[in-house]
């Protein structure tokens, strides 16, 4: 755990002692190889299910996918922001790669953590390099707002969470992921465990975030420069995921009759959050109210509570993070010529950008879940495991399958095809490194499916 | 003001409180808390500003009606009980009115109403001392009484402090009196916990102590009263305004930061008091005083330049202001929260 943790938080110095010139490549250089490094998380070949476990940190098969992808990350979102802060004096530069490091720090603590109190407080720790993100690199006077969303709609659901977290502290006498399922299983019957079990919730609900408590993350999403909306799609929202399996565990007999209303809002979000997208004029608007659909699905896998569920919601995560975040960089790239996120004003890019069109055609089928991609593996399980649990999920699945694939396809085409407007007559061409940032995305989700047991879970 | 003459008042408001801290005679701790509210009126009225001498009226008021209310009360108990220690009040009536009055010394909600205009009329110099070093004498009086007193007047006068604290400062634009709000929140924090384990009372009144002089000591070198003003202050000192934003939400109690450990400790408590309804509603609390807490950060530091501004570009004077201070309590507001197993320690 140390090997990673360490080299991260000494990118502390490098960015702020490495001279001017080098700051850029030097921090790529070094998230790259802590990223490189963390794959050898995967290779696993633990018996007790914990690894790499020091005093307070390890990782399981849940967490190992969600850490990796974590480091993976980094080294993208610094190649994605290059562009758009390398205007800015030195000194704020550095402010804001140190903002992403110390983000990628709390992040590889709240999955590396074996205690729940100390992954709900590098949680809560996100919030504040996030928000900075949100408002302070924002580009519109909204983001203001869209960061008081994000702070509140995310801390009025955590904090019960921290009363009911100490709750179950003096139920149980320990929070320590390591032996808490194997603690006697609680008699919960009476109106306070309801509320307890609610509180327990509700948290990584709207950190999911679930169809209803979602409206802070389209505004996250639509003012946050591109790293923030990358971390907040690829990590940030599986934060929420994460927690809830951690936490379903130990809310066994209670769920089975307490979770309906919540799935039936997940799925019944999927369809909504689907319909939404076929309206929308704002690409990242679309492209986040695509992660509420998404995350509806994954938050239904996960509240069924079968193995199916678990790995189909943990499969779908990954996948979804990277293609999510994908989108947002091509999103970005075109905002980074025209200056303008309404789609109607972008469009028919393909003549100009035939490369780049490749990749807006991939990453929107991967979003899609075509065959073979992890994306169609998560959805698929998941959609089984619904469909097994009650046949008639598969009404609310399938219609949001075919409202995913309609919206993708209402995205490529609005984007990339049709005729060049009128306006257009000068853009800079792609760099290398944005394609190599796509790359950099598109290659582990095709990778992933050759050997998808990496990112299963507990059960393979 | 010439030095002899601060020099005498500030001993006399440090021996005020200390004479509190030591007494276990009401009559003594009744003539120490009165030394202290004497020694800081001059202090507070030095700069003959209408303000400044309306504050000083205000604050004297308020102080006089609560020492005459313990002085009554205490006389009450030693007639009906024939006891003038601390530790031995007992009579009913006693304990509920000396709390009240307490509470009306260090300014917990209901009977707050003083304290934000007082606040407006200070330099940040004396609001500082007004926000922490006068809080502490009442505080160790209320922890020695906690026991005999009524824990539900206690845990109101807590739940209506946060409350209050967090709600009144929504609405503000003067630094000061939102600060007088925080700190009424803070006690709020405070007091809620001092019947169940007062070794967190002083933990909160350590760490808050930390946190606002923190913030004071940040508003006074950059000479700003006002959230307007505040906008501007980048321009002066940009790595400090940094530090203030994270030091304002170390106060309103975000969690990598030193401000989370007081709460947490203190939630800790309440719910295995079996308070957990309680607890629920002091954690929602924290969202109000949050709120303005990240309006300041807002106005300082998220949307400073390239933007349109509505105020003048500050004077750059000389700052003759020592640092050194202010940088430990800002490192000690900011990264104090990994030392929680030691405040545990010793708290338990």
């Amino acid at each position: 755990m140390l090997k990673i943790l360490i080299p991260t938080i000494m990118l502390f110095p490098t960015i702020w002692l490495s001279p001017s010139k080098w700051v850029w490549t030097t921090t790529t250089l070094q998230s790259l190889i802590i990223a490189l490094v963390s794959l050898s998380w995967i290779n696993w070949s633990s018996e007790t299910g914990w690894a790499s476990s020091n005093l307070y940190m390890g990782t399981d098969p849940l967490s190992t996918p969600l850490l990796v992808l974590t480091c993976w990350l980094l080294p993208l979102m610094i190649l994605a922001s290059q562009n758009h802060i390398k205007a800015e004096p030195i000194a704020r530069q550095r402010n804001y790669i140190t903002l992403l490091a110390s983000l990628q720090t709390f992040l590889i603590m709240a999955f590396g953590a074996t205690e729940i109190i100390m992954f709900y407080i590098m949680f809560e720790a996100t919030l504040i390099p996030t928000l900075i993100i949100i408002t302070r690199w924002g580009n519109q006077a909204v983001r203001l707002s869209a960061g008081t969303y994000f702070l509140f709609y995310t801390l009025a659901g955590s904090l019960p969470l921290l009363v009911a977290l100490l709750l179950l502290h003096q139920n149980t006498g320990s929070l320590s992921m390591l032996i808490i399922q194997y603690s006697q299983p609680m008699a919960l019957s009476s109106w306070g465990d309801k509320i307890w079990w609610a509180g327990c919730l509700i948290a990584f609900l709207v950190k999911m975030p679930l169809y209803g408590v979602h409206l802070w993350l389209p505004k996250a999403h639509v003012e946050a420069p591109v790293a923030g909306s990358m971390v907040l799609a690829t990590i940030l929202l599986k934060l929420g995921g994460y927690g809830m399996m951690r936490m379903m565990l130990m809310l066994d007999p209670l769920s089975k009759d307490m979770v309906y209303p919540v799935i039936a809002l997940a799925l019944w979000g999927v369809l909504m959050t689907g319909s939404i997208c076929l309206r929308q004029t704002d690409l990242k608007s679309l492209i986040a109210y695509s992660s509420v659909s998404h995350m509806g699905l994954v938050a239904g896998g996960i509240l069924i509570q079968t193995p199916w569920g678990f790995t189909g919601a943990l499969v779908l995560m990954i996948a979804h993070g990277l293609v999510s975040s994908a989108l947002f960089c091509l999103a970005n790239t075109t905002y980074e010529r025209t200056h303008s996120r309404t789609m109607i004003l972008a469009r028919g890019m393909q003549i100009i950008f035939p490369l780049t069109a490749v990749w807006w055609f991939l990453s929107n089928l991967a979003n899609l879940a075509l065959p073979p991609l992890p994306n169609l593996m998560g959805e698929l399980v998941i959609i089984t495991a619904l469909f097994n649990w009650s046949p008639w999920t598969l009404i609310l699945t399938g219609a949001g399958t075919l409202i995913t694939a309609a919206y993708s396809l209402y995205l490529f085409l609005m984007s990339q095809r049709g005729p060049l407007p009128q306006h257009i007559i000068n853009l800079q061409p792609f760099h290398t490194r944005e394609h190599l940032l796509m790359i950099l995305h598109l290659l582990p989700v095709a990778l992933l499916i050759t050997k998808p047991e990496i990112m299963w879970g507990w059960w393979y | 003001m010439s030095p002899y003459v601060i020099t005498i008042l500030l001993s006399s408001l440090g021996l005020g409180t200390a004479l509190t801290f030591m007494s276990s005679h009401w009559l003594l701790a009744w003539m120490g808390l009165e030394i202290n509210t004497l020694a800081i009126l001059p202090l507070m009225a030095q700069h003959h500003h209408p303000r400044a001498v309306e504050a000083t009226t205000k604050y004297f008021l308020a102080q006089a009606a609560a020492a005459a209310t313990i002085l009554f009360a205490s006389t009450i108990n030693a007639w009906t009980t024939g006891e003038w220690n601390i530790y031995c009040l007992s009579h009913p009536a006693a304990t509920i009115l000396i709390t009240m009055a307490l509470a009306l010394k260090v300014g917990l909600a209901p009977v707050h109403f003083w304290m934000p205009p007082v606040m407006q009329g200070l330099t940040l110099t004396t609001g500082l001392i007004m926000a922490t070093w006068q809080k502490l004498a009442p505080f160790a009086l209320i922890i020695q009484m906690a026991p005999f007193t009524h824990p539900l007047l206690l845990t109101t006068l807590g739940l209506l402090s946060v409350f209050i604290g967090g709600w009144g400062g929504l609405n503000q634009t003067q630094l000061r009196k939102i600060l007088a709000y925080s700190s009424i929140a803070h006690l709020g924090w405070m007091i809620i916990v001092t019947q169940y384990k007062p070794q967190l009372t002083v933990l909160v009144l350590i760490t808050y102590i930390i946190m606002t002089s923190a913030t004071f000591l940040t508003f006074k070198l950059m000479a700003t009263t006002k959230i307007n003003t505040l906008a501007m202050s980048w321009a002066k000192v940009p790595t400090i305004t940094a530090m203030a934003a994270l030091a304002l939400l170390s106060l309103g109690g975000l969690p990598p930061l030193t401000g989370f450990m007081p709460k947490w400790l203190i939630l800790q408590e309440l719910t295995m008091q079996g308070l957990p309804l309680t607890a629920t509603m002091m954690t929602l609390s924290a969202l109000l005083s949050l709120y303005f807490y990240l309006r300041l950060c807002y106005a300082m530091t998220l949307t400073i330049s390239p933007n349109t501004n509505n105020s003048s570009a500050p004077w750059r004077l000389q700052n003759t202001q020592a640092t050194a201070p202010l940088a430990t309590l800002m490192i000690m507001t900011l990264l104090l929260l990994p030392l929680t197993p030691l405040a545990q320690t010793l708290t338990n």
